[in-house]
């Protein structure tokens, strides 16, 4: 922790940077909430442990973000994966941001350019973590009345608040498909099937291009592991089509490329 | 021998590209080969303009079951929209399976412009497995007071 | 309010005897929106097109719906009809009551409801069509040929003699090709050069044809009717236009020993040098890596015996920027060496050869004018073993596809041999002989029967030295297999036609396709054969696929007179179904968030990027583009856009939408 708020003071000392974006204390214990930080000072305020789980890339794209500057950003694993899907995605130019990494025993690497970032994601372990493998597997071992009945009772209580969207560091669209109301894809209101579409929408929307921070279903006010949608898709992406999003800085998008023997069983 | 059975007959929506599965439906009227009247074609341009959240609307306008159906994979008009529409297809029916739809309803096809007889056989098979089936009541329908799309003035 | 007007045909007992046309025509009627529906025995006849044309004036309908046979019969039909009475054609619509519902079902109560539904569907779809207009792009006349083999020089001739104005590049020093090197051409064994040279001179003498040879496309931007394309002129070493090419510089080079890449490395040519003596231009080139003077410093005889001065030692590369309206790409192949067959010996022995090595030897501009001396020792073979299908149609170690043209000029050169020594003995190994093509047949069959080679249906196994001969190991399976084994003189192997070394990089660079053998991808492989998808881009030649000169020349005026069609209007006119990303008031200009995923799904490349910039010319942010002039109109990139900022004319998401909620 110490070591973060020492590159944090460091970087703002020497202007290398105008910010730091970061994790304080949160209103609980239990809980992180963002920071900005502008001044060497103000470092003492960062704080590090298990609970600073939200993707602050997500913050990258607000005009009010853009507004300040260069920016340090401190990062886990998916916030680095997504800062280079947001450059494969024409939407983050390198050197903008100076990615501070923090690895699992509080080791904090620099990383000023994308190519510091693909390089060092390159190293890290992959996968999901057991407990969500085990949720996922449990969900999709289920028959499929009863797995139709576990979503529906879901997305039942899905409140339309679009937390999940706003959470997310690929949700970054001027205007979301929820808005777009000529034709009107997505009812306004809660309503079972407009909730079930926009959860499908969503999900396929990031398909190809979820980097696995799980902000979304940490976001989510009602709890709902819409997490488990994108990792479906993410794996399918990958087995069948070998996508990798964010991993590298390269545009390689599944849904808009294709091979001539990708498989298709199904189709009669 | 006749039996006043009022069998249930599903609805069906089927998406098309004009160039191949449209062409071929129209080969299987020019052909006069007949099959079950229960489906409607929407017909697009190619199957990679098919949007995923069409099907979802047909299911929630009460389809029972829906054909998604394109030129065979080297043969799109325009070279490659059919491998473009295929993999989200892929993606979509993983996904589909996920939460809960029931993928007997969502019938994948390659019919080519000269498949006449293939469209035909196709309808009447996804017809009947969708009887078998039954209604679709599972799907959440679109509700009443859910707006319109503006009326052109 | 929109006013419809629904128009229902019978055609005569082919809709009427199935579907009651006019309870559709009455439920159409009561469509909201509908202000008008009838239904008529043949509403593709003149009084038919009548009714809805006066009825189009009379009820100033906003949109019309013709329920009759398939659109892809009468759509033109009756969107000419709306347009005659004053009504946009786009706002027309079908409803497909014959193929779709009448033919194809029984005479029942749900036939005439499907009827109905398909009517309401396409009611609620008009409502929300726009009017369209064709796309007009205009058309830069003027061609730019890739190429300056026999196909660019027959696509450049057929253009120029068209009337329009042809740049014609060339990468090596004379276009001439690889057909300037061949000796004589299947089946009627006339003299390559005697027909091809005098098209070279009509190529650099048309008064259209604008030549750079020694020169390499350097970059292609763009799109139909209005490509700009850079061209790298290679330094020369000379100034052309002082040159006379009276060939005094190259008597005098030093430099003498440097296997000549015309004649396939058996000759020898000099540092400054022209490839070949009918070389078009006659201009010389020097050769900077072999140079004495540009690799000491020291020597310039070539400037001292130069009678007008022409050598421009420090010239440079020259890029010359060219506007084109279209592209034909005739850049041809490549004769691959035989690394497939190690066990041939190839490199090795100097009297295996390939087969463009030999029509050198046959040649009478060739090394040995015309003799067929083998390389090692000059002597004349008295026994000559040639090999079909080294490298192709063998999945296994070689190239899985057939070159096509082995067959032909493997009998050509057993033929020719023959010709040439009469008590010579040619052998052919063969797989099987494919002999398509006009007298092709009745051609192998001379050399069979006339000329005697002995063809043996085997593959050879192995070739080794042996008291100086080559023995030829292979086997006859007509023979059951018998092994055979011959010794030979001099080996000819028939070895694969590949594309250029750099075809991938210049496709890429062209942004056109290519299949897995390099190869270009036509548009079509049946209907459009001399199109690229890209638009305005066509092929010709052995960059496509292996192909022999008559079809090399077919394509290669079919490609032309694809480019002078285009060339014959002001303008290009295209079907306005094409995609268009939105345009929004400031500050956010379009809800295109500028991710640019669509760019790669695009099948034509007509995703482009818009800068929109502030008065003093900042970029406030980069949004897609559809370019219309090479968008097709497939929708892959609307389904794709997650915001919905891209749309189909004609197919827009909310006249698809309408439809389904319609249903």
């Amino acid at each position: 922790m110490e070591a973060l708020r020492q590159r944090a003071r460091e970087l703002l000392a020497a202007g290398t940077v105008q910010a730091v974006l970061g994790y304080a204390a949160g209103s609980e214990p239990d809980r992180a909430r963002p920071c900005f930080v502008r001044t060497a000072a103000e470092a003492d305020g960062l704080i590090w442990n298990e609970h600073c789980r939200q993707n602050l890339a997500t913050y990258l794209q607000k005009p009010e973000v853009r507004a300040l500057g260069r920016l340090a950003l401190v990062a886990r694993r998916s916030t680095l994966r997504a800062l280079l899907q947001l450059a494969a995605e024409n939407q983050l130019a390198d050197g903008r941001v100076v990615a501070l990494f923090v690895a699992d025993d509080g080791a904090v690497t620099e990383l000023p350019t994308l190519a510091a970032i693909e390089e060092l994601v390159a190293r890290l372990p992959r996968g999901l973590s057991d407990a969500d493998r085990q949720e996922l597997d449990r969900i999709a071992a289920l028959p499929l009345g009863e797995r139709q009945a576990y979503w529906a009772g879901e997305f039942a209580r899905c409140i339309k608040c679009y937390a999940c969207r706003a959470a997310c560091p690929l949700c970054y669209c001027a205007r979301c498909i929820t808005e777009a109301n000529q034709p009107q894809w997505i009812p306004v209101s809660s309503d079972p099937l407009g909730n079930l579409e926009w959860n499908i929408a969503r999900a396929m929307h990031l398909a190809g291009r979820c980097v696995d921070c799980g902000s979304c279903s940490d976001a989510c006010p009602e709890g709902i592991r819409l997490d488990l949608l994108n990792h479906v898709l993410a794996e399918e992406a990958r087995t069948q089509f070998g996508a990798e999003p964010g991993y590298s800085v390269r545009k390689d998008y599944a849904l808009a490329s294709f091979k001539p023997d990708d498989k298709q069983e199904y189709i009669r | 021998m006749e039996f006043a059975v009022s069998a249930f007959e599903p609805k069906l929506v089927a998406f098309v590209c004009n160039w191949c599965t449209y062409a071929g439906a129209d080969l299987t009227g020019t052909s006069r080969i007949k099959y079950a009247p229960n489906v409607r074609l929407i017909r697009l341009p190619c199957t990679g303009r098919i949007d995923f959240m069409l099907l979802l609307q047909a299911f929630g306008k009460g389809a029972d079951g829906v054909i998604v159906s394109g030129c065979h994979p080297g043969d799109c008009h325009y070279t490659a929209g059919n491998f473009h529409a295929r993999r989200r297809w892929t993606l979509f029916r993983r996904l589909l399976d996920f939460v809960g739809v029931d993928l007997r309803r969502v019938h994948f096809a390659w019919v080519s412009a000269a498949e006449g007889a293939k469209w035909a056989e196709l309808v009447n098979d996804v017809k009947t497995k969708i009887q078998a089936l039954g209604p679709y009541d599972a799907f959440p329908k679109r509700l009443d007071g859910r707006p319109q799309p503006a009326e052109v003035a | 309010m929109p006013r419809i007007g629904v128009f229902i045909c019978h055609c005569g007992e082919n809709i009427g005897a199935t579907v009651d046309a006019a309870a559709v025509a009455k439920a159409a009627g009561e469509l909201p929106g509908v202000v008008h529906a009838v239904d008529y025995k043949y509403m593709c006849s003149d009084p038919g097109q009548n009714l809805i044309k006066e009825a189009i004036r009379e009820k100033k309908l906003t949109g019309v719906v013709v329920g009759a046979c398939s659109p892809r019969m009468h759509e033109p039909t009756f969107r000419r009809a709306c347009a005659e009475a004053g009504l946009n054609a786009f706002l027309c619509e079908m409803a497909n009551l014959r193929e779709h519902c009448s033919w194809v079902h029984e005479k029942l109560p749900e036939t005439t409801e499907k009827a109905i539904d398909l009517v309401r569907v396409m009611v609620e779809k008009v409502k929300r069509n726009r009017p369209l207009f064709p796309i007009n792009v205009p058309i830069t006349k003027t061609a730019l040929v890739l190429g300056g083999g026999i196909a660019g020089i027959q696509a450049a001739l057929d253009i120029a003699n068209a009337g329009h104005p042809v740049v014609l590049v060339e990468r090596e020093a004379s276009i001439g090709g690889h057909m300037a090197q061949l000796s004589e051409t299947f089946p009627t064994l006339d003299c390559s050069q005697c027909i091809l040279t005098p098209r070279m001179v009509e190529v650099a003498q048309h008064p259209n044809i604008r030549l750079y040879t020694y020169s390499e496309l350097e970059s292609l931007e763009g799109f139909i009717g209005n490509f700009k394309a850079v061209i790298r002129k290679k330094a020369r070493g000379i100034d052309e236009a002082t040159c006379t090419g009276c060939g005094a510089c190259i008597q005098k080079c030093p430099t003498k020993k440097i296997p000549s890449e015309f004649n396939a490395h058996l000759g020898h040519r000099t540092a400054i040098y022209v490839p070949f003596p009918q070389a078009v231009p006659n201009k010389p080139v020097i050769d900077r890596a072999h140079c004495t003077y540009y690799r000491t410093g020291k020597c310039k005889l070539c400037e001292r015996v130069c009678p007008t001065k022409a050598l421009r030692y420090d010239q440079e590369d020259l890029l010359v920027e060219v506007a084109v309206g279209a592209v034909v790409v005739a850049t041809g192949y490549e004769v691959k060496g035989t690394d497939f067959f190690p066990e041939y010996g190839y490199g090795r022995y100097k009297d295996v050869i390939t087969g463009l090595q030999f029509e050198r030897l046959a040649s009478a501009s060739g090394p040995t004018l015309g003799a067929i001396r083998r390389p090692s020792d000059g002597q004349v073979p008295e026994t000559v073993v040639f090999i079909a299908c080294a490298g192709s149609r063998d999945p296994a170690k070689g190239l899985h596809y057939c070159s096509k043209i082995c067959c032909m000029y493997t009998a050509k050169h057993a033929m020719l041999y023959k010709h040439k020594v009469h008590h010579g003995r040619p052998y052919v190994f063969y797989m099987d002989i494919r002999a398509g093509g006009k007298m092709y047949e009745e051609f192998v069959r001379r050399a069979i029967e006339e000329d005697q080679v002995s063809y043996i249906r085997g593959r050879v196994s192995r070739i080794y030295e042996k008291n100086g001969k080559l023995i030829v190991k292979g086997v006859d399976t007509l023979l059951n297999s018998r092994p055979v084994e011959i010794a030979a003189d001099l080996v000819v192997l028939a070895t694969a036609m590949v594309p250029q070394p750099d075809a991938e990089a210049l496709a890429q660079k062209m942004k056109i396709s290519y299949d897995g053998d390099r190869f270009l991808n036509e548009a079509h492989p049946k209907l459009r054969p001399v199109e690229m998808n890209t638009a305005g881009i066509f092929v010709a030649g052995a960059c496509q696929a292996p192909k022999d000169i008559p079809e090399t020349v077919a394509q290669a005026s079919g490609a032309a007179s694809k480019v002078i069609g285009l060339f014959s209007k002001d303008e290009l006119s295209r079907e306005p179904v094409v995609a268009v990303v939105n345009r929004t008031a400031p500050p956010l200009f379009s809800t295109c968030v500028g991710c640019f995923l669509c760019e790669t799904a695009c099948p034509y490349q007509a995703i482009e990027r818009e800068e929109i910039k502030d008065r003093n010319g900042n970029v406030l942010k980069t949004v897609a583009r559809v370019n219309q002039g090479v968008c097709q109109g497939c929708g892959t990139c609307v389904a794709l856009c997650r915001s919905k900022s891209i749309d189909l004319q004609g197919f827009t998401n909310e006249q698809v939408f309408a439809e389904l909620v319609a249903l």
